[in-house]
């Protein structure tokens, strides 16, 4: 714990310095723009909850790569599942005519319908084909950007719009707020409780993540394999869905074009810093959700295009892992080195 | 006729990029390197062609960046996959992100646009006429008259066979894949093979991009990969990495591209666009199901 909470800040701290260092080179002055980034993302009530409003796709998608990552399925195509769950949940709401209480759980259930659906054809071809995920969930990535981008060009086309856009959901379906506070942060923490005690609490989860790190011991030990692969994959298509699915309902309350944006890949990059773990999701994820918020601020006052956060994030990233691997190896070699003394002595 | 020859022209044209990046591929497959990163620098080397081409108003130097640029991005894929011993599949994702973010910044940097940049500038790669040949009806519109990069890649196909089966660094390299442990014994530095198969995927990925972006269209826009480098992956994939394999597979999915452009006639673009990603679904069906009938 100690071990990942040293490499985490580290690794953050190690991209920061180089982003400063392009920043210096590109006559920047790194300190101001990082001040401006986190002062419009962190730096007061408004800010906060806009960052932690950003944060619940990012998080939610994390959540989808982590678990299949952790549990053995390649899963790739949370940019696609989110897509077509929030086309779900936008047309649903579009036909749904239902008081909240009701209208609400109907969208979010839709939602994860559609996410499921998308990582469900995923894994129907793996099952019944033996063809790998990793590649068709990037071609379905592909096919859902294209079929929603019809979806809201031809059939779902609010009239009169100048570019492709969905008509608004419902009032009925716009999650509440309280104040700037958006209320999909709550339905990601509730999301996160019933993925939690699915993931560490349940026999489910245990045989999940026992496949993930060795599938040939779990399948010994009776674990059925198909089915998990199966459960993981609705599973996280549902999460990735869920994500699209409160980016409606949150934001835009219509499916504009460039919706996803990069959510999902940004969701993935989290859970791998996040080394898979949930609670590292959350914490990666507020924290890529701060850099994004702050960006727009940062451009404003000091020039740097917003951008650039883009490969700062890249960077974290690779430092973060390569960091850890590295502090494995050095913390292994040190404790080896302290044996052999002790052994000498 | 027409329709014949322009389908054809539509298959090579849409195949040289995927081609040559899946060439690339090859290199790195038969040194056991799980490269998913070829998107990342296909979409690098795109930038810097359009960026070479447009400051020098010069296509060599335009091919010279794109080559540069790609070479860069496999640089850093080098130091953490190879060097630093970082997971292969992270550091691709994370490579092909930032190749995304970095390209969109310098963009806005470098051309102060957004989305896409299109100048009468960017000085595209000449197509070749060949004499006599382009006066043969029918094969003259095809063998002749195509973009400079797409005899190249014909020349690089039969470097790349030559180099992986018959020389001794293409010994080497498959040894990496095979048994990298043994290669080590033997004396020869896995991890100085593996450097140089993703250099030489960084050249040829390069080149795809310069392709993209001065052969295929003359402009650069965010993201104009657009998904080819991952169909290269499933090229090399599908046919276990055999250069000629991955030849016709491309031109399959290059076939797949000019038949969209086709179907526009009937259907909203959105569904011809789809085609070569249904088409890699397509045969990776028929090779899962293959290889299902050889393991049972």
């Amino acid at each position: 714990m100690r071990k990942k909470f040293i490499s985490g800040i580290l690794g953050i701290v190690v991209a920061l310095v180089l982003g400063a260092i392009i920043m210096l080179f590109q006559g920047y002055n790194p300190i101001e723009t990082y001040g401006a980034l986190f002062s419009y993302s962190l730096g007061g009530w408004y800010p906060f909850c806009t960052t932690l409003r950003n944060s619940v796709p990012l998080i939610l998608t994390g959540f989808s790569a982590s678990i299949a990552f952790a549990s053995g399925p390649v899963n790739l195509g949370q940019p696609g599942q989110l897509l077509i769950g929030a086309l779900f949940a936008t047309v649903g709401g579009m036909y749904i005519h239902l008081p909240a209480v009701l209208e609400i759980p109907i969208l979010i259930a839709l939602a994860l319908l559609g996410g499921a659906l998308w990582s469900g054809a995923a894994a129907l071809m793996h099952k019944w084909f033996s063809m790998d995920e990793f590649i068709t969930t990037l071609m379905l990535n592909m096919i859902a950007d294209l079929l929603t981008y019809w979806a809201i060009s031809y059939p779902f086309f609010e009239k009169g719009a100048n570019s492709p856009l969905t008509p608004q959901i419902d009032k009925a379906g716009w999650l509440p707020e309280f104040g700037e506070f958006n209320t999909n942060v709550l339905v990601m923490l509730l999301t996160f409780v019933v993925v939690w005690f699915i993931y560490s609490r349940l026999t489910a989860g245990y045989e999940w993540r026992l496949t993930g790190q060795n599938s040939i011991f779990a399948r010994l030990g009776g674990c059925n394999i198909d089915k998990n692969y199966m459960a993981v994959m609705l599973i996280t298509g549902a999460l990735a869905g869920l994500a699209g699915g409160l980016v409606v309902m949150a934001g835009p309350h219509r499916f504009v074009k460039g919706l996803g944006a990069n959510y999902a890949w940004d969701g993935v990059m989290v859970a791998m810093v996040a080394n898979n773990g949930l609670f590292g999701t959350i914490l990666y994820g507020l924290f890529f959700s701060t850099l994004q918020s702050g960006a727009l601020g940062m451009e404003l006052i000091t020039a740097v295009p917003s951008e650039f956060i883009q490969v700062l994030q890249s960077v974290i990233v690779l430092v973060i892992v390569a960091g850890r691997g590295l502090l494995d190896i050095w913390m292994d070699k040190s404790m080896i080195k302290r044996k052999a003394r002790e052994r000498a002595a | 006729m027409n329709i014949f020859i322009g389908l054809i022209n539509g298959m090579i044209s849409g195949a040289t990029p995927i081609l040559l990046a899946a060439l690339g591929g090859t290199f790195t497959y038969y040194a056991g390197i799980f490269n998913i990163a070829m998107e990342g620098m296909m979409l690098g080397g795109a930038f810097f062609a359009v960026l070479g081409s447009y400051y020098f108003h010069s296509w060599p130097m335009g091919i010279l960046f794109a080559i540069l640029g790609a070479l860069f991005m496999a640089l850093i894929f080098i130091v953490f996959s190879v060097i630093l011993k970082t997971d292969e599949f992270i550091t691709g994702i994370a490579l092909n992100l930032f190749a995304v973010g970095a390209t969109t910044y310098l963009l806005r940097q470098i051309f102060k646009v957004k989305g896409a940049f299109s100048d009468p500038g960017i000085i595209p790669i000449p197509k070749v006429d060949i004499p006599l040949i382009k006066d043969i009806p029918v094969v003259g519109s095809i063998l002749s008259g195509q973009n400079l990069l797409v005899y190249v890649t014909f020349v690089v196909i039969l470097i790349t066979v030559y180099v992986v089966f018959k020389t001794r660094f293409g010994l080497r390299l498959r040894a990496a894949g095979y048994n990298a442990a043994s290669l080590d014994t033997s004396g020869v530095r896995t991890s100085s093979v593996r450097i140089w198969s993703l250099v030489i995927c960084g050249v040829l990925c390069g080149l795809a991009g310069a392709y993209l972006s001065l052969g295929y269209v003359n402009l650069f826009s965010e993201n104009m990969s657009a998904g080819r480098g991952w169909i290269s992956l499933a090229a090399v994939i599908l046919v276990n990495g055999n250069p000629w394999g991955i030849t016709l597979i491309s031109l399959l999915f290059g076939f797949t591209d000019g038949l969209g452009l086709l179907l526009q006639q009937y259907l909203p673009n959105q569904f011809t666009s789809m085609v070569p990603y249904i088409a890699t679904l397509i045969s990776l069906y028929f090779y899962s199901i293959q290889k299902r009938k050889k393991t049972a």
